[in-house]
């Protein structure tokens, strides 16, 4: 009988280690620990030994009972572990679910990108409201006063304020500069800061112009500063849009408001330099005008051109966003059209 | 503008070596953009001066012959040609096949193939100016007309280029780079800084030798601060007859079109010397001349035919009766140069910028006369354009005689002398100069430096003197930039740091962006300042009241934002094309009459606010509402302001009747929300969608200095949990149940609300969740059910009963 109960629980261990399914396990509970399994059955034989076999037998028996009870259950967690979570099949090639699909305005993106560079430079940012005074916008910034700028055909003036002079004569700010002015006449200097709005043109639109578009504006104000030193200025702005070092140049360039005045050019990132279509074969691209305020300029500011001076730079937000996403329209920019937003996200 | 090197070499003698490359990058780095360079020779590529042996008739064509033509080959090419003025011995301009030519003088360039016409071979074409782009040195008479070259040198199959002496490196300069710059508005003044670049000799012009014993021809200056120099010279036995070839070819390259030989002179010193002249016919102008503003009621017809009314803002030049020229812009078609002029005055004056601007631009006038004299030019360079005209005039027509000559000069072109330190210019620089570097970089600009220990004396040039350059600061950057601003190499500025730099107002505007974009889903649009009429009707904003343009983009959008929700109709409207649900904002100013001074006191602007604006589009205008008051309960958390509360105070014009909040900060309505009404539904356009709008006053968000809430333990025993659906009547609000409950539990939810079939009229289910605790231990049986019993009671007391 010891050896019937031995044969039986290596049969059943057997059996319990191999099944595949936890119906093959219910299968082999039943048929050795059921009521008319195996075990059972030899148990049933239990009466017809005398006392001392029938106790050594019976503990073998519950030993066997216990054995086979344990492997089976822990074939059934063996086997619970290996499932799956997902009942049927799953297709691995459906779309993610997006997690949000509001975004920031490419624009909006660039400048916080540029504000961040310039931030850890120690600059300010500082805003200016929207319209300004021809005082501000012109005559403060050694603009002649019968510079063109100033014209209707140019300049969004206001209604009212048309035909009156400096202070009196309202505008759509025509570039961002007149802040620079506020900013010095507030805080005094030195001074660093970045200025970064929407300026306003009087022109015909087309997909490279517009009448309200982006500026991004930075001056450093400082005693005896080298317009040698502006660079930092530009290496900052470029590096932080196209992700690597640029080679720039600064060569001549003339703009009311600085002395000496520069155009900025970077060297053409598609043909490094050796002449294409989109630098027009000359190997630079012209990216920002920049300069040393002009000392008429620092005056309006309340400060001594003797003992300041510093750098301009101003750089056109829309083109950088065009060039960083090959946008062809400017016009997208105004358009509130979210099939073109939303690709920004 | 276009600059002719050859032109150039006959001021300076440019190195051999030197490439146009190198002149283009050095004269762009240091003085003026070089847009492009091009050699007029190019376009003629492939085109060969030819010699027609024989002509027969085209069997096929009447229109067509059929031409022996020698192009210095072996054998003599057959080339059907149409030309009107053929003949025998004629040599004329072939163009042999692989050469580019303009189609009947009109689209882009096309390759000439040897190829069959009607029938007959042809290996070429014999080309009219127009086709090779030369019309203009060659007028026909008619379209038919082939170029013939009977008065040019050369042999059969020579280069035509070479034939016509076309060949050139044309400079083209960028206009807007050049508008300070009067003295670079012809080519002495560009070899001038070619001279001071590369530091080579620039050659003088001839002087101009003053006539004596010349009879005064009469001139009156009545206005001397707009016509600040006079000159008028006579010239018998002149003929408007054609300019020898090189004047003509010279002209041509710089862009302008030779005329005639009076004509072609006055403009050959204008791009010469940057002077405008002018010629007039004698016999057409009566006794005198006299500068003066026009009288009322007189008009003036110009060379190009506009006829003016002319304004008492307009300097003319007259003669004894009337206007004969826009004074500086343009001459009178009657006494200009005409085909019969035998005897010319020479006109070559100096006038007011700024007012001659204005003039051109009333009659919207643009001529290369105009383009100079409103940059401002110096008296002083009347002297050289004399002679210029003087020397051309003695070569052009050697029989001609100076008769009377006048120069009237009122005014003349101060030059400033300039005192820089030179320390300053030093440290300015960032480089050490001694005074004699200064003076040796600035003299071939024509600056003249005295040095008087640390402190220079820098005279202005009469050229340079007319606002261009009168302060120490423009002095460095003629240092700097002949130097060149590539020698200077990068000084890391040095910095103080004080303090960091905390701006909570511009932190909290890109919280707000950021928190809106990032967390809430919503797209941020931009939208122009002036808003068309239609949207600011839908939102009940009444034009009357919105600060406007004087010239605006459009007449219908006059009128500056006052609120950014006309903008969100007008974007809702536009992407409900394309989406059928979306979340949109944006930040941005809006404008009101009022009183602001941002800088000075004398500086009055209108009020400018910064506002915050969103729109949720989609069909449940109930949940629209909820979704977008749950934006703004979580904002002030998450950028950091003071908190925010709800309330109707004012009802905005665009909101439905029953769906919209005020924003308050404090007791203050700061912003608004809500559905938009069926009639702003209606004017906006929208018709299937439910709209809900938002704007709020930036400005009035105070920002937190830091965070302001506060951690709430957890807690320490098991909490209950339990859910509600109870039946109250319509007008019970959900902050009543909350009122009611909250002293009862730790936390009260909202789940939903319910009307349907069994709830009665005017009554709603509203379901929700309460938690409560103890601090003390595990509630018991007893505890809870008391607990229930309490919040079913004061249900009660609401007026509702507990369904479940």
């Amino acid at each position: 009988m010891r050896e019937r109960l031995e044969t039986m629980k290596i049969a059943a261990l057997e059996a319990a280690r191999n099944a595949g399914t936890a119906e093959e396990l219910q299968q082999i509970r039943h048929q050795y620990l059921g009521r008319k399994g195996e075990l059972t059955l030899i148990l049933k034989e239990l009466g017809k030994l005398e006392a001392e076999k029938r106790r050594q037998i019976g503990m073998l028996s519950n030993e066997v009972k216990n054995a086979i009870s344990q492997a089976i259950t822990d074939r059934e967690e063996a086997l619970a572990d290996e499932g799956s979570a997902i009942q049927g099949e799953l297709d691995l090639t459906l779309p993610g679910i997006p997690p949000v699909s509001g975004a920031l305005h490419p624009i909006t993106q660039m400048c916080y990108d540029l504000n961040d560079a310039f931030l850890s430079l120690g600059f300010e940012v500082y805003a200016e409201d929207d319209i300004t005074s021809e005082q501000y916008a012109f005559d403060h910034l050694n603009f002649p006063p019968e510079h063109p700028a100033r014209d209707t055909m140019d300049t969004y003036w206001l209604k009212g304020s048309e035909d009156k002079k400096g202070s009196e004569r309202l505008c759509l700010r025509p570039h961002l500069t007149g802040g620079s002015v506020r900013y010095l006449k507030k805080h005094g200097a030195p001074a660093r800061f970045v200025y970064p709005g929407r300026v306003y043109r009087n022109e015909a639109t087309d997909a490279r112009h517009e009448r309200a578009f982006f500026q991004y504006e930075a001056l450093i104000v400082e005693k005896d500063f080298s317009f040698a030193s502006g660079q930092l200025l530009v290496g900052t702005i470029l590096e932080k849009v196209f992700g690597r070092p640029t080679d720039t140049r600064m060569r001549a360039g003339f703009f009311p408001f600085v002395e000496p005045g520069f155009e900025i050019d970077m060297k053409c990132l598609v043909c490094g330099g050796s002449g294409c279509k989109v630098c027009k074969n000359v190997g630079w691209i012209e990216v920002m005008p920049g300069g040393t305020p002009h000392p008429n300029v620092l005056k309006a500011a309340g400060l001594d051109p003797e003992i300041w001076s510093g750098f301009y730079i101003n750089i056109g937000l829309d083109r950088l966003v065009m060039m960083r996403y090959g946008v062809d329209d400017v016009r997208l920019f105004h358009s509130a059209d979210l099939r073109f937003l939303r690709q920004f996200r | 503008m276009k600059v002719s090197l050859n032109w150039i070499k006959e001021y300076v003698s440019l190195p051999e070596a030197l490439s146009t490359e190198q002149l283009s990058y050095d004269l762009t780095m240091r003085t003026v953009e070089v847009e492009g360079t091009a050699n007029p020779a190019d376009t003629l590529s492939g085109c060969v001066l030819g010699l027609i042996t024989r002509i027969s008739a085209h069997p096929q064509a009447d229109m067509l012959k059929v031409c022996t033509v020698d192009v210095g080959r072996e054998t003599p090419s057959t080339i059907v040609c149409g030309g009107s003025n053929i003949y025998e011995g004629m040599r004329c301009a072939v163009a042999l096949p692989g050469a580019k030519v303009r189609w009947h003088g009109e689209g882009e360039p096309v390759l000439i193939k040897a190829t069959k016409l009607r029938g007959i071979k042809s290996e070429g074409m014999i080309c009219a100016a127009a086709e090779l782009e030369l019309d203009e040195l060659f007028p026909a008479e008619d379209e038919h007309e082939v170029i013939d070259l009977a008065d040019f040198e050369g042999q059969p199959g020579d280069a035509l280029a070479q034939v016509l002496e076309l060949s050139d490196i044309i400079l083209e300069i960028d206009n807007k780079s050049l508008t300070n710059r009067p003295d670079l508005w012809g080519h002495y003044g560009i070899a001038r800084e070619l001279a001071a670049i590369y530091g080579l000799e620039l050659k003088p012009l001839p002087p101009f030798e003053r006539p004596e014993e010349l009879p005064e021809y009469p001139v009156t200056i009545e206005n001397p601060q707009r016509c600040r120099r006079y000159v008028g010279i006579i010239y018998e036995g002149v003929a408007s007859v054609p300019s020898p070839w090189w004047l003509q070819t010279a002209l041509w390259k710089t862009g302008v079109r030779p005329i005639n030989a009076l004509v072609d002179l006055t403009n050959y010193v204008m791009l010469a010397v940057g002077q405008p002249t002018h010629g007039f016919d004698k016999e057409n102008v009566r006794e005198e001349i006299i500068i003066r503003n026009a009288k009322p009621g007189e008009t003036l017809t110009l060379l190009d035919g506009h006829q003016l009314e002319l304004s008492g803002e307009d300097l003319m030049i007259c003669d004894a009766t009337e206007p004969i020229a826009l004074g500086g812009i343009m001459g009178g078609a009657k006494d200009s140069i005409l085909p019969t002029t035998s005897t010319m005055i020479l006109e070559i004056a100096n006038f007011e910028p700024i007012k001659l601007r204005r003039s051109a631009n009333r009659y919207q006038v643009r001529t290369e006369s105009a383009n100079r004299n409103e940059k401002g030019l110096d008296t002083q360079r009347i002297d050289q354009a004399m002679a210029v005209a003087n020397n051309l005039i003695k070569e052009l027509f050697p029989g001609a005689r100076m008769s009377a000559f006048s120069d009237v000069y009122p005014v003349k072109t101060v030059c400033p002398v300039i005192p820089v330190k030179l320390n300053w210019l030093n440290i300015r620089l960032g480089r050490k100069l001694t005074s004699d570097k200064v003076a040796r970089l600035l003299r071939p600009l024509g600056f003249e430096v005295i040095s008087e220990g640390g402190a220079l004396r820098v005279s202005v040039p009469s050229w340079r003197a007319t606002g261009d350059v009168n302060l120490p600061d423009d002095v460095l950057e003629e240092v700097a930039r002949i130097i060149g601003y590539d020698s200077f190499d990068f000084i890391p500025p040095t910095v103080k740091l004080t303090a960091a730099v905390r701006q909570p107002g511009a932190q909290m505007e890109r919280r707000l962006r950021e928190y809106f974009a990032a967390r809430c889903d919503m797209q941020e649009v931009f939208t122009y300042p002036w808003v068309d009429k239609r949207y600011l009707e839908a939102a009940g904003i009444d034009p009357e009241g919105c600060l406007s343009l004087s010239a605006p983009p459009s007449p219908d959008t006059a009128s500056l934002r006052s609120s950014l929700i006309p903008a969100m109709l007008a974007v809702a409207a536009l992407n409900l094309r394309y989406f059928e649900s979306f979340r949109v904002f944006e930040m941005a100013q809006v404008f009101a009459p009022g009183e602001s001074h941002p800088s000075d006191e004398n500086e009055t602007l209108p009020l400018q606010k910064r506002q915050l604006a969103a729109a949720f589009v989609g069909q449940d205008a109930g949940l629209l509402f909820r979704e977008m008051k749950g934006v703004l309960e979580d904002l002030p958390r998450a950028v950091m302001s003071e908190s925010l509360g709800f309330a109707q105070q004012e009802k905005p014009a665009w909101a439905d009747p029953k769906a919209w909040l005020n924003i308050l900060s404090g007791d203050e309505a700061i912003g608004s929300f809500g559905v938009i009404s069926l009639r702003t539904s209606r004017l906006t356009g929208i018709k299937r969608a439910t709209v809900v709008v938002m704007a709020l006053d930036v400005d009035a968000l105070v920002p937190l200095p830091s965070r302001s809430n506060v951690y709430q333990r957890l807690p320490l025993f098991p909490v209950v949990e339990q859910d509600f659906s109870i039946l109250v009547d319509e007008k019970t609000a959900w902050q009543d149940i909350c009122t009611a409950l909250e002293k009862s539990v730790d936390s009260i939810v909202f789940i939903e609300e319910y009307r349907g079939k069994q709830i009665p009229q005017g009554k709603k289910s509203v379901m929700f969740r309460v938690h409560f605790g103890s601090d003390r231990g595990t509630l018991t049986a007893e505890q809870i059910d008391e607990k229930m019993n309490s919040i079913i009671k004061k249900i009660n007391k609401l007026g509702g009963e507990v369904r479940n």
